[in-house]
């Protein structure tokens, strides 16, 4: 059994801080960040994300799987960094098109189109 | 082999933080142009202190060796630099490029000096090397890389970077609009190609890609002469002279929202399609890498 007297120090800041929350604070619910096909062999879908990386592609090691002959085996790579997508070019025949620009690389924004072969994808940041 | 181009910075002026910037980002000038072995960051406005995280999520075992060339040194071009990581590293080799003279040394430690931040710049871990660039060209890594003066309130520097057969030039902080060859002619007919001298054009001749300083609408520049900041027609303009290839317009006004971003894209890329020539425009966007050497 503990009989510390209460004292300021680093461990006591985050209790500190609770017992100051205004009356009704909550922390917000949490919601995925998505991708929705629009266009493409297996569209309209809805895909949410939860993993910190994964595969889109063809082949049977993808995640997210497509079967378009447009698309690679291993196509793009989305990686989750500091609860942010970024969606990476993995040496693709037909590349990654963000909202029309091919790029190598991206950190993804609400509202973003992905084209990657004749499959459309739309981005929806979560919270 | 591999020469990508990451945009950590592209807000002109000032940071701008805040959900009508969220897309195309609100930090100032900072771009990094990386082969498979060479770094070089150009400018160090605030995404630098991102760019600074993001190398040291996966430092190679002897340190990082980076290349750092500055524009110039107003603040949106050089205030990430106290915030970047890998400066307090003893492990990282910063090399800084300069004028024969190099002032960008000294500029980049003055805001250091005491009233300013707490940190002295002779604190910093990193072992900081002082460079000059000879007959205005230098090799850093496997670049080799050009630098060029542009018409800018104190001056400010271009520069071309060229690795296998690929060129990129980084021009901002520029004010093309006072150097056409017929000042008045925008004002006459808008339209018209805006000619520059054959001078201005020469360093971005071919370029593969041209990151360039767009700042203003030809709405807004009128109020903004002498800034030193170009019109996005005028880029275009030089762009199309220039022959380059892909179009990225940057050194976003701080009073611009993403959408306000767009209708520039739109403009400028419309223009380039009504003179004819088969340029690719788009805005800089923080968080966005393109590949340079393919097609
Ligand atoms: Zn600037
Ligand atoms: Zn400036």
């Amino acid at each position: 059994m503990s009989t510390r007297t209460p004292t300021i120090d680093e461990d006591d800041v985050p209790q500190t801080m609770m017992n100051r929350l205004p009356a009704g604070f909550k922390p917000r619910p949490r919601r995925a960040h998505q991708l929705e096909q629009t266009a493409g062999p297996g569209s309209p879908s809805r895909h949410e994300l939860s993993a910190d990386m994964l595969v889109i592609g063809r082949g049977s090691a993808a995640d997210l799987r497509i079967e378009s002959d447009d698309v690679s085996r291993t196509h793009a790579q989305l990686q989750r960094v500091d609860d942010e997508y970024t969606i990476e070019d993995l040496d693709s025949r037909n590349g990654v098109f963000l909202n029309g620009l091919r790029v190598h690389a991206a950190v993804l924004r609400d509202g973003d189109q992905l084209q990657l072969g004749d499959v459309v994808f739309t981005y929806t940041e979560g919270t | 082999m591999g020469f990508f181009v990451r945009f950590w910075g592209v807000r002109g002026s000032i940071p701008t933080p805040g959900p009508r910037t969220r897309r195309y980002g609100g930090n100032t000038s900072c771009y990094e142009l990386r082969s498979d072995t060479t770094v070089l960051i150009f400018d160090a406005g605030t995404g630098l202190r991102e760019l600074g995280i993001s190398l040291l999520r996966n430092p190679p075992r002897a340190g990082l060796e980076l290349h750092l060339f500055l524009s110039h040194p107003h603040w949106d071009h050089i205030q990430g630099f106290p915030f970047f990581g890998p400066a307090y590293l003893p492990t990282t080799t910063i090399h800084v490029y300069g004028s024969e003279k190099n002032e960008n040394y000294q500029l980049l430690s003055g805001q250091m000096s005491n009233a300013y931040f707490p940190v002295a710049f002779k604190d910093l871990s990193a072992r900081i090397v002082p460079r000059a660039f000879k007959n205005d060209v230098v090799q850093a890594g496997d670049f080799v890389v050009r630098r060029f003066d542009q018409k800018h309130p104190g001056g400010s520097a271009g520069f071309r970077v060229e690795h296998e057969g690929r060129a990129v030039v980084y021009a901002t902080d520029s004010e093309l609009d006072q150097l056409l060859t017929d000042p008045e002619g925008p004002s006459r007919n808008p339209r018209t190609l805006r000619r520059l001298p054959a001078a201005v054009v020469a360093p971005m001749k071919n370029a593969d890609l041209l990151i360039a300083d767009a700042q203003y609408t030809d709405e807004e520049y009128p109020k903004r002469i002498g800034w030193g900041h170009a019109r996005s027609n005028t880029v275009v303009d030089l762009a199309i002279q220039a022959g380059v290839r892909q179009l990225a317009l940057t050194h976003h006004d701080p009073m611009h929202s993403d959408r306000d971003v767009d209708a520039m894209v739109l403009t400028a890329s419309e223009r380039a399609r009504s003179i004819g020539a088969e340029l690719e425009v788009f805005g800089a966007r923080e968080g966005v890498t393109l590949r340079v050497d393919r097609e």
